[in-house]
């Protein structure tokens, strides 16, 4: 079986990844693929525990301060949240298809789909821009910097605190995506990629689709609920 | 391009220990991304109808949990994935249940305790001294003239109950 594939191989190997290797702790590729994917499940789990903490803070001051979150959240645009859930949500579907065709040794395939997630992800940060530049016109800023005054319930400005810290820390998630996302562009382009390797171009996928995870919650939350 | 063609199902260890990626058909990703995109305009339209204080917020993490397992099982292959991924992934869920559920039951329950134990006062010195006194039910009847009179004494019954013992 291997010398057949060796001598399939040759000319073949030269195209499919040739910078990749099996590094030699590892006894084949599959097992290499299998460590690295699960040290990402491993730091996705870390990922679920730091939102945790502020979904916990949102569950008990929701609790304590129901009219406030109901009344403060009236001031969230749920358009341009549920505009920003779709875009979300494409831009995990481009990603999936991306790491889809990077098994197929679809190169420019793979670009277009990664350039389109991208742009989605911009997309969600400009939609974001203008969320918070409305707030902070309002004065609706955490802690100190509250300033609205025309509230009828006692603590509206916990709901914008909490808001801002979710969908901020949120929002830092997409940058650094973006990051990765970029990066893994330009190895695209360099042919690092294929069936035989694509390994960086999933495990981008599964962090990008987590930052997704994380604001199919955070939207009904914030935006719908309350 | 050998490799390209490995649409099979198990995609692991054959051939020349190169990996053989688990290609999943186009219809697979379509069928999800429309999934997702349905049930972001059902949880929108949810919220427009009034379920009250709890309901509301039930069908919103209700939906928002299915579109959630949507994208963890196809998006990110736990479907197909080694079962040891799936478990690291729900033992997270699992602690996050316990850490937002044990903080809760301390901070949703603040300042109650201190109402009841204040009612039933306890000797911190001797806390089983009842015990001598034999572990018997205060009496019916003996609650009962107490709990006739007004509210206020009622709410008190329980500490007369308590001192019968000390003597």
């Amino acid at each position: 079986m291997s010398a057949k594939a060796e001598a399939l191989g040759g000319a073949e190997e030269t195209k499919l990844s040739p910078q990749f290797h099996v590094a030699h702790h590892f006894d084949k590729a599959d097992t290499q693929f299998d460590a690295g994917r699960m040290g990402v499940w491993l730091f996705l789990v870390t990922e679920i525990l730091l939102f945790g903490g502020l979904f916990c803070a949102f569950a008990i001051f929701r609790s304590k301060y129901f009219p406030s979150f109901v009344e403060a959240h009236h001031h969230l645009d749920r358009v341009m949240g549920g505009i920003n859930t779709i875009v979300l949500i494409s831009s995990s579907f481009t990603m999936a298809l991306a790491v889809r065709s990077a098994q197929k040794n679809e190169k420019k395939k793979t670009t277009l789909l990664l350039a389109i997630t991208l742009a989605c992800a911009a997309m969600f940060l400009v939609v974001k821009y203008f969320e918070y530049s409305h707030k902070i016109h309002d004065g609706l800023l955490p802690g100190g910097n509250f300033t609205a005054a025309d509230f009828a319930s006692g603590h509206p400005g916990i709901f914008f605190a909490i808001y801002f810290m979710m969908t901020g820390i949120h929002g830092v998630h997409v940058v650094i995506g973006m990051g990765l996302i970029l990066w893994i562009l330009l190895r695209n382009q360099k042919n690092e990629f294929s069936s035989r390797y694509y390994a960086p171009v999933e495990n981008v996928g599964l962090y990008w689709h987590l930052v997704d995870l994380v604001w199919i919650y955070l939207f009904p939350l914030l935006y719908l609920v309350g | 391009m050998s490799t390209s063609h490995a649409e099979h199902d198990h995609g692991h260890g054959s051939g020349n220990g190169d990996h053989v990626p688990h290609v999943l058909p186009f219809k697979v990703y379509i069928g999800t991304f429309s999934t997702l995109l349905f049930l972001t305009v059902v949880t929108v339209g949810a919220s427009y109808v009034d379920l009250g204080h709890m309901g509301n917020l039930i069908v919103a993490l209700l939906i928002a949990t299915i579109k959630a397992s949507v994208v963890a099982l196809i998006f990110m292959h736990l479907k197909w994935d080694h079962k040891f991924h799936a478990i690291i992934f729900v033992s997270a869920l699992l602690f996050l249940a316990v850490f937002i559920g044990i903080t809760m039951s301390d901070t949703q329950f603040r300042g109650e305790a201190e109402a009841i134990e204040a009612k039933n006062p306890v000797d911190l010195k001797d806390p089983f001294k009842a015990e001598r006194a034999g572990d018997v039910a205060v009496p019916k009847a003996a609650a009962a003239p107490a709990a006739a009179g007004s509210a206020a004494p009622a709410a008190g019954s329980a500490a007369p109950a308590a001192t019968p013992a000390k003597h």
